[in-house]
């Protein structure tokens, strides 16, 4: 079986089965905060294999858990709503449920929600954490994770003995399959956390996994008012508009869903045209599977053209124009 | 009243190389504050000031981490003094277990009210050592916080969620990951400095710490350099750029990318 689900690598698996009467009956738990975004873990989890159940823990709202149940995990618990509360505080509960059937490995995605319960769920087990899987092998007394380490320059293979918790892209809400199984419902004290007063970003959310097309814009863009040079660019290549770091956390030009890197998004585009990017190990990192990369910069020393198949090296806003003109 | 702030002393493997092997080689890196910690230390600093709380820094790692030159460089950000862990078989050690040494020394310190680290170390990137550092204290724990006001016991957290934005509050001890842009960080001067080197710096037995064993033996079986694409690295000569528009264009339809 072939199964493409980190960093848009191949990834080939192994199946190995668990010995009958091995150790723990749970295999895997995966934990879920306020947004069921865990197609991506069901799908690690299921590639396991063994005799084990998938059983998911989740601290949101009750229709995130219904979401689950309905995904085709074999068990669901949920830990309420304590009133007013964020996902975190539930915290306690989540540790508690996942020690109480201690699996041999830990799920969750990277939203900030989902990091702080598999952090609790990691203590409580005292389990290895790995950030970087590329691959999860379950063995009769070892996981064997090839893990991708320092920006992803090196591939460490790790054999762990005891559990093992794994941050992976969550990826989507996974469809619905078949009737879905019961939630228990289970309590605990939660951390004194409350939410006073939520605000919606002002920027419109974007999945930049679904374009084809991908311009990515750093700080050689000197205002923001220049962005509208890059929106007819990307109206004339069909391509959804991305940016580094800096330009969504700290210029705030752009939400955050929008960066492209280590701590941002990995995307594997047809197209990715990286405009004033300067080429960061932390930035390339996330467009490493992109059929064909291109970048536009002044500097020819940019670290960017080595990680390129078309480089221009010029000014960006002579040349985007240019390029805009002989698309339309 | 007690903040610790939690940095890190590492390189940025930007600087480092990979040998065909996957071996990687930091020889030509040059150790540091780890990039979005001193934005934690600046968040801290000033709610020290705000509530009048002593301002610990915490850091733990491998030999190195706690020489005078590393010490100084945290303690001129702002700290009141430091209590380090160096010991050298902490080198390669995991999220886990670095959380695991921060949380005894959090313990060891005693009275702690709050905790706040960076964002995410500049070499591993984690973004899982606070989140495990809360777990082993049986405290809440928030990442992407942009501020904190309040006193400890009744803070006021503001952090970034995806699609916008919340405010917390929090009625106990806690722990806070800010978010790499929650401040830009002062610059220390020479003041800062010379008042650095006469601030108590406090280094702690590894073995001294009660540290709670790990459950899991993590053994690495093998390195590889990861198999990357190949790309083409064809500079297109830019000194007409319409030509050079067109040029890319048509290559561009070629192998399919339009
Ligand atoms: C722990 C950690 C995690 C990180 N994670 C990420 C991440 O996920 N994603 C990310 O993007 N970054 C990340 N970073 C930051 C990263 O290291 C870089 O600092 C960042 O990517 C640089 O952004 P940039 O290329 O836009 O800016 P710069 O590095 O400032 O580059 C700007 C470029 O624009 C060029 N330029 C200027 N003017 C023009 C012009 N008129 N025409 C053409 N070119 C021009 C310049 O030559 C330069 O190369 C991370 C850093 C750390 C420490
Ligand atoms: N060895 C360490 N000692 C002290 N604090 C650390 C250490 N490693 C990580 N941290 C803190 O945890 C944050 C996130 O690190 P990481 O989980 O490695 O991305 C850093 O920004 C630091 O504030």
């Amino acid at each position: 079986m072939r199964c493409d689900w980190v960093h848009g690598y191949w990834v080939h698996w192994q199946w190995v089965r668990c010995e009958k009467g091995f150790g723990m009956s749970v295999n895997a738990w995966i934990v879920v905060g306020d947004q069921p975004a865990i197609g991506n873990l069901i799908t690690v989890a299921r590639s396991l294999g063994g005799d084990g159940t998938i059983a998911a823990v989740v601290a949101g709202p009750r229709a995130v858990a219904e979401t689950v149940a309905a995904s085709g995990v074999d068990r669901v618990v949920w830990c309420g709503t304590p009133d007013g509360s964020p996902a975190e505080a539930s915290a306690p509960a989540v540790a508690e449920a996942v020690a109480a059937d201690p699996p041999r490995v830990v799920l969750g995605g990277r939203n900030p929600g989902d990091r702080v319960l598999l952090g609790a769920a990691a203590a409580a087990l005292h389990a290895a954490v790995l950030t970087g899987a590329r691959s999860v092998t379950v063995g009769a007394d070892t996981v064997t994770v090839v893990n991708a380490v320092y920006g992803d320059i090196s591939d460490e293979t790790v054999e762990i003995s005891g559990p093992v918790a794994l941050l992976l892209d969550g990826g989507s809400v996974p469809a619905a399959s078949g009737a879905g199984v019961p939630i228990e419902e289970v309590t605990a004290t939660p951390y004194g956390v409350k939410v006073l007063e939520t605000i919606p970003s002002e920027f419109e959310e974007v999945d930049l996994n679904a374009a084809q097309r991908v311009i990515g814009v750093g700080r050689g863009l000197k205002a923001k008012e220049d962005l509208s040079l890059i929106e007819a660019l990307a109206a004339a290549l069909k391509a959804e508009i991305a940016c580094s770091r800096p330009v969504a956390e700290g210029l705030n030009w752009m939400g955050k869903d929008r960066y492209i890197g280590s701590s941002g998004a990995r995307i594997s585009p047809q197209l990715y045209l990286a405009v004033g990017i300067s080429g960061q190990l932390q930035h390339m990192v996330g467009v490493t599977g992109a059929e064909t990369i291109v970048a536009i910069n002044s500097d020819p020393n940019a670290a960017v053209f080595a990680q390129t198949d078309y480089g221009l090296v010029g000014d960006l806003y002579e040349l985007v124009a240019e390029i805009t003109s002989v698309l339309k | 009243m007690k903040i610790v702030v939690a940095y890190k002393w590492t390189s940025d493997p930007e600087e480092a190389t990979v040998g065909a092997d996957g071996v990687v080689n930091w020889s030509r890196a040059r150790p540091g504050i780890s990039t979005y910690d001193p934005v934690a230390i600046e968040v801290a600093r000033g709610l020290a000031a705000a509530t009048s709380a002593e301002l610990i820094g915490v850091t733990v790692g491998a030999k190195g981490v706690g020489t005078p030159l590393a010490a100084k460089a945290a303690l001129s950000r702002g700290l009141d003094r430091a209590v380090i862990v160096e010991d050298d078989s902490l080198k390669g050690a995991g999220q886990a277990e670095l959380a695991a040494v921060v949380a005894a020394v959090v313990r060891r310190i005693g009275d702690v009210d709050l905790v706040i680290t960076g964002d995410s170390s500049v070499d591993v990137a984690a973004k899982m050592v606070p989140t495990v550092l809360a777990g082993e204290l049986g405290w809440p724990a928030v990442a992407e916080v942009t501020d904190v006001t309040g006193q400890p016991g009744a803070l006021r957290v503001g952090r970034a969620v995806p699609g916008g934005a919340q405010v917390l509050e929090i009625s106990g001890p806690a722990v806070l990951a800010t978010s790499a842009d929650a401040t830009t960080p002062h610059v220390p001067g020479m003041k800062d400095l010379l008042a650095a080197g006469k601030k108590p710096v406090e280094h702690v037995d590894l073995a001294a710490l009660d540290v709670p064993a790990s459950s899991a033996v993590m053994t690495i079986t093998g390195r590889a350099r990861p198999a990357r694409k190949e790309r083409k690295h064809q500079l297109l000569d830019t000194s007409d750029p319409a030509e050079a528009a067109a040029e890319l264009v048509k290559a561009l339809r070629e192998v399919g990318a339009l």
